[in-house]
């Protein structure tokens, strides 16, 4: 019998820390480009800067209620010292600030490219990205650092981590496009609105693409070394007890469908030129599909993690 | 261990470099609580220990008054433990045998508990190398728990910070063995200083055979082993012959 150090609410932190991030570093990045995203940039900008910190908060809430003295949530803040969890909380704290500021430059009436807000904007965009970035990494980095616990025990599941993140920020925006912005009559903010997904699309095809060619390095490593690491891996290769979850729902429904379906929107448009087209019921189902896969993910590794052990004394 | 004067491992001075101010008041209070805890002689600079333990596994007879006289030392709420001692029973009839293995926090030389610490309640004492953890810093993120090769440390139930044996250091201060040496009813437990030479302890490491726990793990556990059997369940996956453990931990398998 194991017993779940970490159950459900670091999961759903992991996830939600993940995807928040995601969506503001995505954010960031599509504000401070120039050109790709035309007149599009300013809009899709705002659905990952107003949607990302809310999963943040709401996982930095769960988080905080998981820890056994959660009034004494503070004593991570009287020092830095380089445990991952330390610099990660710094990360986190500062982030959040910053995010919401990020966000209220958005909200503010009348709030448009030009405003008066768009210099702190941008400014705080170029460091948001890297701070959105250090939240996805930090959480591989922490369960990676552990030799204690061979599952975890490899500095590429950070990058999983990174990828997945990323890749769920672009979809939680994809999906406040298509609530916020997807309505216009408007045939010019349509054209924008089509251009953006498009773009949208491609990066997350080339995000999930990323994250597979991770996974399949994870899977090789574990194949290739012997001891603990090797054990540890049969939980989620075939036959494992996390093998179902991991390749159906994660591989399977989180990666394979999505990047299968995302191509075949994007190529005609990448390859031919031809015009790209969106459909409703794809730009809602892929990136469900999608946050689906990144809880499971978080999911699968954190239990994997916690029900394998070294194997000798 | 070098004579250092100052008591502070490479992480404290980081800290206080890092971020002076804050981090100084942090130490200085640990600094309080330790000095409370046990009193430098006077004068000449104190002499650095390096506290271990040595468990001849031939005199265990796997009885449990270790692990009964911890729970009382301690107070040790039901269902979790910082001492206990795991059976070991191998092979059928007639080829059979069973061995004990008493367990503890393993003081490391290298204590991965103390590495990913968070917030610095958990640190490795330069006087002694006890690893120890400041109940009034820990927030019970559970990190450690996680980070232990040994599975030594637990939330406590009923305070929700962390826990581990810490060698009985109250009693340690007082010139007195921990409280399982004490009550081991084998003599199957010598405790005592390993910096220095002429202690039974060192006299009895540099005579025998002896083995510590994982050591592919790194973390030069300062508790060793005389005749311990290191055979875990995992080995029943080659069917030759079958390893039986209980840990005797509520619901807690061998990690």
């Amino acid at each position: 019998m194991h017993e779940l150090t970490w159950g459900l609410p670091v999961i759903a932190y992991f996830f939600l820390a993940g995807m928040g991030a995601g969506a503001v570093t995505v954010s960031g990045s599509v504000l401070l480009r120039k050109g790709g995203f035309g007149a599009s940039r300013f809009s899709v900008a705002r659905c990952g800067a107003l949607i990302g910190p809310i999963p943040v908060m709401l996982g930095t809430f769960l988080i905080v209620f998981e820890l056994g003295q959660p009034l004494r949530a503070g004593n991570l803040f009287h020092l830095i010292n380089l445990s991952p969890m330390s610099i990660g909380s710094w990360f986190l704290n500062i982030f959040i600030i910053l995010s919401v500021l990020y966000a209220m430059t958005f909200m503010l009436p009348g709030s448009s490219p030009g405003d008066r807000f768009s210099q702190v904007r941008r400014g705080l965009a170029w460091v948001l990205v890297p701070l959105g970035i250090g939240v996805a990494v930090y959480t591989g980095i922490m369960l990676g650092a552990m030799p204690a616990r061979p599952f975890w025990n490899s500095p590429i599941l950070a990058a999983l981590f990174t990828l997945s993140a990323l890749s769920s920020g672009v979809a939680s925006i994809i999906l406040a496009g298509v609530v916020f912005r997807r309505k216009s009559k408007d045939v010019a903010i349509r054209s924008d609105y089509e251009n953006s997904s498009y773009l949208l699309i491609t990066s997350d095809a080339l995000l999930i693409a990323g994250e597979l060619l991770v996974i399949f390095l994870f899977l090789l490593f574990g194949h290739l070394t012997i001891g603990d690491i090797k054990y540890a891996m049969l939980a989620i290769l075939p036959g494992g007890q996390m093998a179902l979850l991991f390749w159906g729902l994660v591989v399977g429904v989180g990666l394979l469908i999505p990047l299968i379906i995302e191509l075949f929107q994007v190529m005609p448009k990448l390859l031919h030129n031809r015009e790209f087209k969106t459909i409703v019921s794809l730009e809602v189902a892929v990136p469900l599909a999608i946050l689906i896969g990144g809880f499971t993910l978080r999911y699968t590794i954190v239990v994997a993690g916690q029900i394998t052990a070294p194997t000798t004394l | 261990m070098s004579n250092n004067s100052k008591p502070v491992t490479n992480r404290r001075a980081f800290v206080q470099k890092l971020v002076g101010g804050v981090a100084a008041t942090t130490v200085a209070s640990s600094a309080v609580a330790l000095s409370s805890a046990e009193t430098p002689p006077e004068g000449k600079k104190a002499k650095l220990k390096s506290y271990a333990m040595l468990i001849d596994t031939r005199r265990c007879i796997g009885c449990h008054t270790c692990s009964v006289s911890c729970k009382s030392e301690f107070d040790v709420p039901l269902g979790v433990t910082r001492s206990w001692v795991e059976y070991t029973e191998k092979g059928t009839y007639p080829n059979v045998s069973r061995h004990f293995l008493p367990r503890l926090c393993n003081q490391c030389r290298h204590p991965q508990c103390v590495d990913v610490c968070p917030t610095g309640a958990t640190y490795k004492r330069p006087q002694d190398g006890i690893v120890v953890v400041d109940s009034g810093q820990c927030i019970g993120c559970k990190y450690c728990i996680q980070a232990c090769p040994y599975d030594a440390r637990f939330l406590n139930p009923e305070t929700k910070v962390a826990e581990k044996c810490d060698f009985c250091i109250h009693r340690v201060s007082k010139g007195l063995v921990p409280s399982c040496v004490n009550s081991c009813i084998g003599e199957a437990r010598i405790f005592g200083d390993i910096s220095d030479p002429n202690s039974e302890i060192s006299r009895l490491l540099t005579t025998n055979p002896t083995t510590v726990l994982r050591p592919g793990k790194g973390t030069e556990p300062q508790v060793y082993y005389i005749g311990a059997d290191h055979s875990d369940e995992h080995e029943n996956n080659r069917g030759w012959y079958d390893v039986r453990i209980t840990t005797h931990r509520k619901e807690k398998g061998r990690r």
